[in-house]
């Protein structure tokens, strides 16, 4: 089956001040697949993915070069709005971050800014099918209006997903969405990415290359800024072409 | 490693010794300053608290018709032009029986307050009745006597060191005797404005006009700063002319205060011509003085709001403006709120840049608007200390009570809003 690519960047470089963070980065991530990127500390790959919805243009030393294409438009180009970009490329944070109020407003607020419900009726309906899409609404539907802090981390990672599912984003980033959180919580989130992967493009950063191997299709290798190496996940974890890689996943850089 | 473990044993001494000695300065520091406050708020409040209340003479007044009506005509505008001295005189000689010459009259006509032969006179136009009859009535005492009955340690003074004569304060003790002499709250003090006689000045034309000028601080300085705060930390672009504005207003942070009072003289008074002395030009000099205080306020608790915050909502297309006004300034408004106290606090306690415009006037009206002349309240604590008579020592002193009480409410005020903010979650 030929795969349809969602993203793709060319010669893409990113410098912060005069430190080049990223070289020449080629990837093609396709649409409906989970897509990881891979690498030890430093080596640019939660740089990549915050460029692939400009969450970079918030760092004023940021700088970046070359071309991200998704759906045949360059995002870096002129007429291109990142809020609207961000609005089609949802992100979830490493910490959970969800807003000191309530459960339904932390769903409600993204729907809200862009006026995507009509009615207050349409919006409560939104936030509960994001939130049994994020598979939380079952623990959570007695408490939705108390405040999202209360949960606890993996229902919290699990709420910035709902929050993240409720604008309708067409690709959801997950920069080390498990990072933070114990290896139950952690399974729980693997499998609703699992899930979301029928519905969304999903990419992936994680430092565990059994998660990588678990959730994705597509596996990324970076190092030092480099992109070394990117194919089908078990032709990576099994016959990897390049000697770096084999020295990651066998432990021997990192 | 037990040669190592004795070494830290060792050291362990030294590092609790200074441990202790630290937590003993630290409580000799709390002490001390508590020592201080508790001085401060006794001496305050032991003089403060007699001009709370004032003292009332009972005298039989005899509503006279020859002095107040010769021609019994019963015309209000006579009546008002009548010596009503001479009748609380008269009526004060009749207490007391021996014959008493001019200079004595003129002795024990000062023992009641110089506005009480109005308010006499208000009284019998009201009632014409009462000429050519008696009635007992509480008069107002004057202040020298009111310091006396106050004070009765300076009964014991040489004559020429007291503020009355001996003979005043025979017929004081007398009255005192004869059981009419009272004390009661003093309404003077806290419905009218200044006045040069002790007994008539009262502290409610001051706070009216620290209200007043306070209010015009509040609403120049507070959206201002804030906006100001808000625009410097989260949207303009870092470069040099904004770096350059951040050290100035660190800088105007740390400006005398009485400069702002040149500045307000400057501008305020002789380009723009306001009125002098009021409360809307206070109110504009003091928000000047304010608005660094609160700017800085402001961006560091923007500053101290957790930055993954601001990623969450522009990560879900929140444009930047959105991510300030939705999530991160409502999670700073309590570091903002306690910055607006103690820039408030500060404009409150302030009376250099007011004497520069004007505002040390002597006022006798309570006013009414902004654009009315007033006082301020350290202004007024100032113009009181500064004046000789005796009687306004204890004035002085409760003038700086009620200052507190105000700080005291308006502090709590902002306390209260800035709970109401503050998430625990």
């Amino acid at each position: 089956m030929a795969e349809k690519i969602k993203i793709s960047t060319k010669k893409v470089n990113v410098f912060y001040g005069d430190k080049k963070a990223l070289e020449n980065i080629n990837l093609e991530i396709p649409e409906k697949k989970v897509t990881s990127l891979i690498g030890p500390s430093g080596c640019g790959k939660s740089t990549f993915i915050r460029c692939l919805n400009r969450m970079n243009d918030t760092i004023d030393i940021c700088r970046i070069e070359g071309k991200i294409i998704i759906d045949n438009e360059d995002i870096y180009s002129k007429e291109i709005d990142p809020v609207l970009l961000r609005a089609k490329v949802g992100m979830v944070f490493q910490k959970p971050n969800p807003f000191p109020k309530s459960i339904f407003e932390n769903v409600a607020y993204g729907p809200r800014i862009h006026g995507l419900a009509k009615s207050d009726d349409e919006l409560d309906e939104l936030v509960t099918q994001s939130l049994v899409k994020a598979g939380l609404f079952q623990e959570i539907k007695d408490r939705i209006h108390e405040p999202g802090t209360s949960l606890s981390g993996g229902q919290q990672q699990r709420l910035c997903i709902a929050r993240t599912i409720a604008i309708s984003p067409q690709i959801i980033l997950m920069d080390e969405p498990c990072s933070a959180l114990d290896p139950i919580a952690t399974a729980v989130i693997e499998e609703l990415i699992d899930e979301l992967a029928k519905n969304f493009t999903i990419v992936i950063v994680t430092h565990s290359m059994q998660q990588a191997a678990r959730v994705s299709q597509q596996t990324a290798f970076f190092h030092m800024g480099n992109l070394i190496e990117v194919g089908r996940t078990d032709q990576i974890f099994s016959t990897p072409s390049q000697k770096k890689t084999q020295d990651y996943i066998t432990g021997k850089i990192g | 490693m037990t040669n190592n473990l004795d070494r830290v044993e060792l050291s362990l001494v030294g590092r609790k010794r200074s441990e202790r000695l630290f937590k003993f300065y630290g409580f000799l520091g709390i002490l001390i300053a508590f020592l201080f406050l508790i001085t401060i708020l006794y001496s305050v409040i032991s003089q403060g608290q007699k001009a709370f209340f004032t003292t009332f003479i009972k005298v039989n007044i005899f509503f006279d018709s020859e002095i107040i009506d010769p021609q019994n005509q019963r015309n209000d505008e006579d009546i008002r032009y009548a010596n009503f001295n001479k009748i609380i005189t008269e009526s004060l000689k009749k207490k007391f029986p021996e014959n008493l010459n001019k200079n004595d009259s003129k002795e024990l006509s000062s023992f009641i307050s110089s506005s009480e032969a109005d308010y006499l006179s208000e009284f019998v136009v009201k009632n014409k009745d009462y000429i050519g009859k008696y009635k007992n009535m509480w008069l107002l005492a004057s202040s020298n006597i009111d310091v006396i009955v106050k004070n009765p340690e300076m009964e014991d003074l040489d004559e020429e060191d007291r503020l009355i004569s001996n003979k005043q304060l025979g017929w004081l003790n007398q009255i005192r005797l004869n059981n009419e002499l009272k004390k009661e709250l003093n309404k003077n003090f806290f419905t009218k404005a200044d006045s040069t006689e002790p007994e008539q000045a009262g502290i409610w034309g001051s706070l009216v006009g620290s209200f007043l000028t306070l209010l015009i601080t509040l609403v120049l300085s507070f959206p201002v700063a804030v906006a100001a705060g808000v625009f410097l930390e989260e949207l303009a672009p870092k470069n040099k002319f904004t770096e350059f504005l951040e050290v100035n207003i660190n800088n105007l942070a740390a400006v005398p205060s009485i400069i702002y009072g040149l500045l307000g003289l400057a501008i305020f008074l002789n380009i723009m011509h306001l009125p002098r002395s009021a409360p809307i030009v206070g109110g504009m000099v003091l928000a000047l003085m304010t608005l660094p205080t609160i700017i800085i306020a402001t961006r560091s608790s923007l500053k101290s709001v957790p930055p993954s915050i601001r990623e969450a909502a522009i990560g879900l297309g929140a444009t930047r403006f959105q991510s300030v006004v939705d999530h991160v300034l409502p999670l700073a408004i309590p570091g903002i709120m306690t910055g607006t106290i103690i820039g408030m606090s500060r404009a409150l306690g302030e009376s250099a840049p007011l004497l520069m415009i004007g505002m040390v006037a002597f006022i006798v009206d309570v006013p009414t608007t902004f654009l009315d002349s007033s006082t301020a309240l350290p202004v007024q604590i100032y113009l009181w200390k500064s004046t000789a008579a005796r009687g306004f020592v204890e004035l002085t002193a409760a003038g700086v009570i009620v200052l507190l009480v105000f700080l005291i409410l308006m502090n709590g005020l902002a306390v209260f809003i800035r709970q109401k903010f503050e998430k625990k979650w």
